[in-house]
């Protein structure tokens, strides 16, 4: 899942200066589940925000929202009738999340609520570790299911560099070093001779925002586009 | 396979969007079909004026009819639930309400746009387009004693409706003194009832008229303005010099309809008229149950035309709406609500806007067609339909191995409508058919799912079939679309696990085609036996 983490409240609350009325959006999805961006954070961030206006003699008006998830337009599109009655929106969700409720109200601001992180998985409540940068051309298969974009701080692909330290990463010796977890996965595995297999550099340059159409839908989205 | 029928209760109440000549003959008949029917009109009047008292004498009857409600200066701002229960919100000013409708006519109008640009001309005093002429005849006010030279035809293709209008003007400025009227035109189009008689008319009276392919050249120098033209019968140029020159307009769908179409679920063709061209629908069918379209809405048509679309349109309400008890299959699609993760996939196939959600994906009864292109497009199987669950589709392809034993072994997945029924019409008339065949009844062909293909391959089949109806008269619109686009994908994952791509093939049929079916599937095998041998 896409993990966030809250936006630390004075920001929040400095963004939202000299607006009145503001409506906070929780995402059900991700945030949701990474306990960053829910129903409940999203009440707590208003409450939050009534206490401090309050204290500050300059009291604000709240709502709170959930919608299924602010990356498609049709759950947003749940908000029309509520959007006009105020002057700003917070948007709990990922950046995509927010970009798209920006992008369906442009006429409103939209804030974020929280900072979007990384791709990753729950270790326990409240305990997010990263696993994925979106490199977008998936190595795992010969590195054992552990990849080195996200584990190896210098996301090599050919095994580790020179500072590998002890099972440890020259950075930090609480860090692991990303190549000697897949030496010993390979090897528990009988497939070391995945690890002699050259990997071609990533090509990080020139970085475009990236449109996927899955299989089978180019024809249907031109069809959609001629429209 | 014949579905178990159940009656569900429905909304009877119908909304007529749109307050012109044909909204008010919608709700005319319609409510004198029994039902309670909402006009509105997003002006604070109903119906245009005319040059007859029939419209007139319409609108009176509609303002007296208990049964309908007219909401003038109002606009639909919101369109949820399904067919046989709508819920619209309707806006009259700030003021908002929510009613509940079974059936929604849209009956909107006509635009249009001046086309000067296309004869190099700006507007002014002496240069005004076809609708400014209109209003200073209807105000009595074009002076006497002016030679007024039209220009039509050559900034679009011309139209009746075009012509109608040019006709009816040199109608109403044979009544103004000492008129000349010149009438330089591309092509007269006259196939609508009367014109004949008012073009012959208006020869008659004096008017000339200039037919040539090639625009003529306007010169405006101030005051002085000139018409120059190589008439094809005289064979010279011919100079006029008007008063006053009119301009055709551009008749185009109402700009309202984008807008409509996306709340109503409906689909617009590309000239924004409200029906796509696809026999099915017409003659006021849209491609949602329970919505339906009537005159200028659904293309270029006259008030004329508009007004007999009525009483189709009470015609199909009241077979819609009955008397509120609807008969639905039982067989409809079904969502396992486990599974169903709200993607939105569902939402966004459905044809027939028969899909909303709740916090899972609601399939409605009364507006389901059965056509399965929802089931075959949610990714996680959420959805099975009927008779046609994927655990059936996969027992027939089973069954056909065991059974067949002929090779080599082709599958064909036949819509029910046209494939189906080519394939029974080759073997009644003793076509010839391969022996190893196994037609496999889809209710649509969008309910061809891949993996029931690629099932079929994996069992053994030497080939696969997929019959569809032909683009543009499939009943759920779009089924034979993903068919072909399915088709062309798994086309590709052949080639990428070594099988001919023409162990696929994809084809469109109509259900008299039973000699194209029996062509088509002992070519494929013969060609799958000459790759054997």
């Amino acid at each position: 899942m896409i993990v966030a983490e809250k936006k630390p409240f004075d920001e929040i609350s400095g963004m939202l200066a000299g607006f009145d009325k503001v409506l906070t959006v929780g995402c059900k999805t991700c945030v949701a589940v990474c306990l960053a961006g829910g129903e409940k954070e999203a009440v707590l961030l208003n409450k939050e925000l009534m206490l401090a206006r309050k204290v500050a003699g300059k009291p604000i008006e709240t709502g709170a929202a959930l919608v299924e998830r602010q990356c498609d337009m049709e759950f947003l599109a749940e908000l029309d009738d509520i959007v006009g009655q105020y002057d700003a929106i917070v948007s709990m969700a990922c950046g995509a999340g927010v970009q798209f409720m920006a992008e369906r109200y442009p006429e409103k601001p939209v804030f974020p609520g929280v900072n979007t992180t990384f791709i990753g998985v729950n270790r326990d409540v409240g305990w997010y570790e990263e696993k994925c940068r979106s490199c977008g051309n998936c190595l795992l298969g010969v590195t054992g299911g552990i990849c080195p974009i996200t584990m190896c701080a210098k996301s090599l692909m050919n095994g580790p560099c020179g500072g590998t330290n002890q099972t440890s990463c020259e950075i930090n010796k609480d860090q692991p070093c990303a190549w000697y977890a897949i030496y010993k996965r390979l090897a528990g595995q009988n497939r070391l001779d995945n690890i002699l297999k050259i990997t071609e550099i990533m090509d990080w340059r020139n970085n475009v925002p990236r449109t996927i159409v899955q299989p089978g839908y180019e024809q249907r989205k031109a069809a959609f586009s001629e429209k | 396979m014949n579905a178990d029928k159940k009656i569900i209760r429905i909304a009877t109440d119908v909304l007529v969007i749109g307050g012109g000549t044909a909204g008010v003959a919608a709700a005319n008949e319609v409510a004198g079909k029994g039902y309670k029917v909402v006009l509105t009109s997003k002006e604070d009047k109903v119906a245009q004026e005319t040059k007859n008292g029939v419209i007139a004498d319409m609108v009176a009857k509609a303002e007296a009819n208990a049964d309908i409600e007219i909401m003038k200066n109002t606009v639909v701002a919101k369109v949820m639930g399904v067919p046989g229960d709508f819920a619209v919100t309707l806006k009259t000013g700030d003021k908002a309400v929510e009613r509940k409708f079974g059936a929604i006519v849209v009956a909107t109008g006509l635009t249009t746009k001046v086309l000067n640009d296309a004869y190099g001309l700006e507007l002014g005093p002496k240069v005004i387009s076809q609708s400014q002429l209109e209003a200073l005849l209807a105000q009595g006010k074009l002076e006497s004693g002016k030679t007024v030279a039209f220009l039509v035809g050559f900034g679009q293709d011309g139209n009746p409706l075009v012509m109608e209008r040019v006709l009816d003007s040199l109608t109403a400025l044979g009544k103004v003194a000492e008129t000349d009227a010149y009438v330089f035109v591309g092509d007269i189009k006259l196939a609508a009832d009367g014109l004949d008689q008012l073009y012959a008319q208006a020869r008659q009276e004096g008017v000339i008229y200039f037919k040539t392919t090639d625009a003529p050249k306007v010169s405006v120098d101030g005051d002085a303005m000139c018409i120059s033209i190589l008439d094809p019968v005289l064979r010279q140029q011919v100079e006029v010099a008007p008063d006053l020159i009119v301009v055709e307009e551009a008749i185009l769908a109402d700009e309202d309809n984008a807008a409509l179409a996306e709340p109503l679920q409906i689909e617009a063709d590309k000239n924004g008229f409200l029906q796509p061209d696809n026999v099915h629908y017409f003659p006021v069918k849209s491609t949602r149950l329970g919505i339906f379209v009537a005159g200028a809405a659904r293309d270029l048509l006259s008030v004329e035309q508009g007004i007999q679309d009525a009483g189709n349109v009470a015609l199909e309400v009241k077979k819609f709406l009955g008397d509120g008890n609807l008969e639905v299959p039982s067989n409809t699609a079904f969502v396992d609500v486990d599974k169903c993760t709200v993607c939105l996939t569902c939402y966004r196939c459905c044809p027939h806007g028969a899909i909303f959600w709740d916090s899972r994906a609601i399939i409605a009864e009364a507006a389901c067609q059965g056509c399965g292109i929802c089931a075959s497009e949610c990714p996680n199987d959420a959805i099975q339909l009927g008779d046609y669950a994927d655990e059936a589709m996969a027992k027939a392809i089973q069954d056909g191995q065991g059974t067949s034993g002929k090779s080599p072994w082709i599958v064909a997945f036949c819509c029910k409508n046209s494939g189906l029924e080519a394939v029974n019409m080759a073997k009644t008339f003793g076509y010839r058919v391969p022996a190893g065949l196994q037609a496999i009844e889809v209710p649509c062909a969008g309910k061809i799912d891949m993996d029931y293909v690629m099932d079929a391959f994996v069992q053994g089949a030497d080939g696969v079939m997929l019959l569809t109806c032909h683009n543009g008269n499939c009943k759920s619109d779009k089924g034979a679309l993903y068919a072909s686009w399915r088709a062309a994908e798994i086309k590709k994952m052949l080639a990428s696990v070594g099988l001919p791509e023409d162990r696929l093939v994809c084809a469109s049929l109509a259900n008299n085609m039973g000699r194209k079916f029996s062509e088509i599937s002992v070519e494929m095998e013969r060609s799958i036996k000459k790759a054997s041998s």
